[in-house]
């Protein structure tokens, strides 16, 4: 027989505790991070819109550090292995991490990335991220420095739509300033929204087609 | 859409406190949310009512509170809530500009992203 019991409001009691739900991708950072010191090397994540230049900066940096230092370049898509054929072509060890629906990398991608390149012989890896403007932001990697590109070519209004990306930047590039007077889209006003939002940030201006400010960049990320 | 697989996290980690109270049911459970994260509350709810659907824990409802940045200036020591974008933006956008000095401050809290209670109520059939 059945006899249906209603609850009664005093009848219910919660159960407190604290659990963290973005811990566990948090501590899988912390372990890839330990593992690049160990090996004396270091991660930079760069994080932006498809399309703002995150493969061809990454190229650039790749062509002018080689000769100096061991690189490699993880590179997260969700379908397409575009960039990491692209960035292969430099002859570095580059590994594509394909997320298939993921809307960002998480630190378990990049566990199973590093297992791939020959870390003793590497100083700097370059990950580049899913092209996206929110979601990276929530799952560190076990990189030392964030980088955010974003392109005149996106308006004017990058900073102001999506804050929350460069509040955790170490870095941040605005790119194709070759087209800013094109686009009618002015660089200082980028920068002013991004101090604004974090007075001191580092901003680099680049012309990743002609070549301007990726030295600045280069030089920026080796004294990191 | 990261949401989602917080979400999934989130029933996952309430079904596992829920076998341990096999009497009683879940009712609701309580998350915090930090204004500096990236989490939206609205389409974490959505989530989590449509992968608990079919599950014993379908009818729980999922609580969340968004909790306030903090923040830490170490040029004129001040401690407080932070300053908010002024320029008319249509979302309250927390920044780390110190608003006592203007410099740089740092996040102290807004980060969380916690569940941080389950509320438990006495299963409603019993066979006697």
């Amino acid at each position: 027989m059945l006899t249906k019991i209603e609850a009664s409001p005093a009848e219910t009691y919660d159960i407190e505790l604290e659990h963290s739900l973005l811990e566990a991708n948090a501590k899988i950072a912390k372990t890839n991070r330990e593992l690049l010191d160990k090996h004396g090397a270091a991660a930079i994540d760069f994080m932006g819109a498809i399309g703002s230049g995150k493969t061809t900066l990454i190229t650039r940096l790749v062509e002018k550090l080689k000769p100096r230092l061991g690189v490699a370049v993880f590179n997260g898509d969700a379908t397409t292995t575009t960039d990491a054929d692209a960035i292969a072509q430099q002859g570095v060890p580059v590994v594509q991490i394909s997320t298939v629906n993921g809307c960002h990398l998480d630190a378990n991608l990049v566990t199973k990335a590093l297992a791939k390149i020959p870390l003793k012989k590497t100083a700097l890896i370059f990950i580049e991220n899913v092209g996206n403007l929110i979601c990276p932001a929530e799952f560190p990697l076990g990189s030392k420095a964030r980088v955010v590109v974003i392109s005149v070519t996106e308006g004017p209004y990058m900073v102001k739509k999506h804050p929350h990306m460069f509040l955790g930047a170490d870095l941040v590039v605005i790119n194709k300033i070759d087209l800013a007077e094109t686009m009618g889209v002015r660089v200082v006003d980028l920068m002013s929204d991004l101090h604004t939002l974090k007075p001191g940030l580092r901003v680099f201006p680049t012309s990743c087609k002609t070549g301007e400010g990726v030295d600045e960049v280069a030089t920026a990320l080796l004294a990191n | 859409m990261h949401e989602f697989s917080i979400a999934t996290d989130v029933a996952a980690a309430v079904a596992e406190f829920a076998e341990e109270h096999p009497d009683e049911k879940v009712s609701r459970v309580h998350l915090q949310i930090g204004e500096l994260t990236c989490v939206g509350a609205e389409q974490l709810s959505f989530c989590y009512n449509a992968i608990i659907a079919e599950s014993p824990l379908a009818g729980s409802e999922l609580k969340v509170e968004i909790t306030r940045a903090h923040v830490e200036c170490r040029h004129c020591k001040y401690e407080g809530k932070p300053h908010y974008w002024d320029s008319g933006l249509a979302a309250l956008t927390p920044t780390l500009q110190c608003p006592k000095c203007g410099q740089a401050a740092e996040a102290i809290a807004g980060h969380e992203c916690a569940i941080r209670s389950i509320q438990f109520s006495p299963a409603r059939l019993q066979t006697a």
